[in-house]
């Protein structure tokens, strides 16, 4: 309880120094703008349909490349985990795959793909599967041998095993698999809308910033921020729940 | 002549989750010099504690410790060398560098260190084994290495704290062995503690018995048998008596 | 049947990789616009190594910075955060779930803090590695084993000596892993500003020629980056394979994760 507090604590001075900072002029509020002046137009740009449509847009990109990543990284993760054989000759690639900006690819999918909504899910989509394979392949791998041998010896079919073994046991890593590849598919859909993209709430911000709209701008960043904090603690709620009896 | 040990209404009390926790309460006891003396009792009765106090490692809340009739505030590897349960060795350094460490902490020159420690390595048995790292060796050797680094300052005094209890039985009953040995060849005084019956007797002189916590000494037992040890005492009746009856002792104080 | 080895397989597959890399479009298979021949990617590198050199020296000037930002910060707070129980249990659940946090949607905000120069770049890679280093080194930090220091101060260990003699040598493959991962991170960091609003560095190579639709030069600029961040994955696990032989089993090491 106490560390709650004092958490909420740290909290509030973040915040009040966002406010009164600017305000007093102790920081260029030009720079950064009082955080009440950024909830207020916050409030105001929520109202807007312009934005309304492209954080409608961006929504769209960000669920149906997660959509399109999830079954393929899992897929190709499963096969990894499964094939001691194939696990050995593809880990060492994906380790240099993780150490490559991926953005580096986006002028191949701009080209391919054009500017639009579909360069912008592949984009993200692409980014994502990697991260699902390695979690996935993870995930696979975490569950001890030893539970497959007992279900294997009192006669389990291959079906139970995977539903009454792999699932449960698997359960919190699929769960964190989730929240974390949503966290970069998240980024790939803003970095692809900030790249090269006339819609979507990343180009938005971008453009706010070319502007030097701060209050805008800083109104969308609190926006997205409090969006992915909401969405990964909710995520981590329900992991806390399916995997109390982890060590 | 003054005991090596001498401890006095030693009591600790410390702080847990839930409000003060008695750890040791009114442990007396007094250990001559050059005797091998183990302490056996149920988990959590505070050997542990007792043990970090004596090597200076942890302060008592009440009572008096004495160590070769000094006190013990601070850890003083001149009177007192400590093996831990887990061997500790650092695995950045060699088990020779390993076993040199104590002297290097107080600047003994590097020429100095190297043939004491290699000294040491051959007393426990490794001499080939210096350039070794930690984790190309196995538990009963890092023991040892464990065991020559306690003695390289040549202590009067070694406290063991369930050094053994690691290791497979078969390598225990080896390493036990070993050790009386290595202890034959010196005059040190040596508080040793463990969870195993047989380890007790086969290795003491005297046997003290602590009850569950808050940890007291409930029994004192003399092992008359003749030294060397040898296994086939261990089938010998007396043995048998000796650890029935330590048995029977920490049974009763877990009631 | 005989399997080849993985390490073969692998090469092999790296071998046809750079075969179609050159046939495809040569072939005409795919348009040269979208993926333009090994050769004249290479012929681009070799002709105008000086646009290309130049621009490389500004990007591995920003990395710099932006590593000294990350690493030297971010090892240092882990380190502390890691360290005292009651700073990682306030801290810690706090910077994990900031790392939910998209950082590239801060990077419109340094650049209109700081222009389009370098400074805005080292500002985002520099904070963009912080936090995965931070939390990398303290996780790190806590996997060192507590008995090393009891057994220190048992020997007659000063403080000092039990900073220098002991955490020092524990910490450092938990420090190396910090710097490599810190410098991927910072590579991913800087590539991607410069790619989104940049006067120069290699990154701005990339988003320059893209608009002008001339796909070698766009190439060059990629494969220029392809082979610095491999290049800086294999030197950094080269020194720390040297440099921490002795590395006992602790928590698996994991890839750096870029989210770019």
């Amino acid at each position: 309880m106490k560390i709650i507090a004092a958490r909420l604590a740290l909290l509030a001075l973040v915040l009040a120094a966002w406010e009164f900072l600017p305000r007093y002029g102790i920081v260029n509020p030009l720079l950064l703008p009082p955080l009440g002046d950024v909830l207020a137009m916050l409030g105001e740009l929520l109202q807007r349909a312009q934005v309304r449509e492209a954080l409608g847009v961006s929504g769209a990109e960000v669920l149906l490349a997660f959509v399109v990543a999830v079954p393929l990284g899992a897929a190709l993760g499963v096969l990894i985990a499964e094939s001691d054989y194939l696990g050995e000759v593809f880990k060492p690639m994906l380790f240099i795959v993780f150490a490559i900006p991926k953005s580096i690819f986006l002028p191949m999918f701009i080209l391919v793909f054009g500017t639009g909504f579909q360069q912008k899910v592949a984009y993200a989509a692409f980014t994502t599967t990697f991260v699902v394979l390695m979690s996935a392949a993870a995930a696979i791998e975490s569950v001890k041998q030893d539970y497959l041998l007992v279900a294997r010896s009192y006669g389990a079919t291959r079906i139970q095993v995977l539903a009454r073994v792999y699932v449960p046991s698997m359960m919190p890593l699929l769960l964190e698999t989730l929240r974390i590849s949503m966290i970069f598919n998240f980024t790939g859909v803003l970095i692809a809308e900030m790249y090269a993209s006339r819609t979507g709430i990343g180009h938005m911000i971008a453009s706010w910033g070319e502007n030097f709209q701060m209050k805008q701008l800083f109104a969308g960043v609190v926006l997205l921020a409090v969006a992915a904090v909401v969405f990964n603690e909710m995520v981590r709620w329900l992991e806390t729940r399916v995997s109390a009896w982890r060590t | 002549m003054i005991p090596a040990i001498d401890i006095e209404g030693l009591s600790h009390v410390y702080g847990g989750a839930e409000g003060a926790v008695a750890a040791l309460e009114d442990v007396s006891l007094s250990v001559a010099a050059g005797r091998f003396t183990v302490i056996v009792g149920p988990s959590g009765c505070g050997k542990t504690s007792l043990l970090m106090m004596l090597a200076g490692l942890r302060a008592q809340s009440r009572g008096a410790i004495r160590v070769l009739g000094g006190p013990m505030p601070a850890p003083d590897p001149l009177r007192v060398g400590v093996i831990f349960q887990e061997a500790s060795l650092y695995p950045w350094l060699t088990a020779l560098e390993n076993v040199e460490f104590p002297l290097s902490l107080r600047g003994t020159p590097k020429p100095d260190c190297r043939k004491r420690a290699g000294a040491m390595l051959e007393l426990v048995g490794l001499s080939g084994f210096g350039e070794r790292y930690p984790h190309e060796l196995s538990g009963g050797m890092k023991q040892r290495v464990s065991i020559a680094r306690g003695l390289v300052q040549d202590p009067p005094v070694l406290l063991m704290d369930e050094p053994f209890a690691a290791l497979d039985e078969q390598t225990r009953m080896t390493m036990g062995h070993e050790l009386l040995r290595i202890w034959s060849t010196t005059s040190k005084t040596v508080v040793f503690i463990t969870h195993s019956l047989t380890e007790a007797v086969y290795l003491a002189d005297e046997v003290l018995v602590m009850s569950a916590r808050p940890g007291r000494i409930i029994d004192r037992i003399e092992v008359p048998l003749p030294r060397p040890r040898s296994y086939d005492m261990m089938a010998t009746d007396v043995f048998g008596r000796l650890r029935d009856r330590i048995w029977q002792q920490i049974r009763k104080s877990e009631a | 049947m005989t399997r080849s080895s993985p390490a073969l397989v692998r090469r092999s597959i790296l071998a046809a990789l750079l075969v179609a890399w050159e046939l495809v479009p040569r072939t005409g298979l795919l348009p040269e616009l979208f993926l333009p021949s090994l050769s004249s990617t290479l012929s681009v590198l070799w002709n105008d190594w000086q646009t290309y050199g130049r621009a490389l020296l500004v990007t591995l000037y920003e990395v710099a910075f932006a590593m000294v930002i990350a690493c030297g910060g971010g090892i240092l707070a882990g380190a502390v955060v890691g360290g005292f129980a009651r700073l990682r249990n306030l801290l810690l659940p706090v910077v994990s779930s900031l790392y939910a946090v998209p950082i590239v949607i801060l990077y419109p905000v340094f650049t209109a803090w700081f222009g389009v120069g370098s400074e805005s770049k080292i500002a985002f890679a520099g904070i963009y590695a912080f936090f995965p280093v931070m939390l990398s080194t303290a996780a790190g930090i806590q996997t060192i084993d507590p008995q090393f220091l009891l057994a220190a101060r048992s020997m007659g260990a000063s403080l000092p000596q039990q900073i220098a003699r002991v955490i020092i040598p524990a910490s450092l493959p938990t420090v190396f892993a910090g710097l490599r991962l810190g410098g991927a991170l910072a590579i991913i960091g800087v590539v991607v500003s410069e790619m989104l609003t940049a006067a120069a560095g290699i990154g701005y190579l990339v988003t320059l020629n893209r608009t002008i639709l001339d796909s070698p030069r766009v190439f060059a600029a990629i494969l220029m980056i392809l082979l610095l961040s491999i290049a800086y994955y294999l030197l950094s696990r080269a020194i720390e394979r040297r440099f921490v032989v002795w590395q006992s089993v602790g928590k698996p090491l994991q890839p750096a994760q870029s989210t770019v």
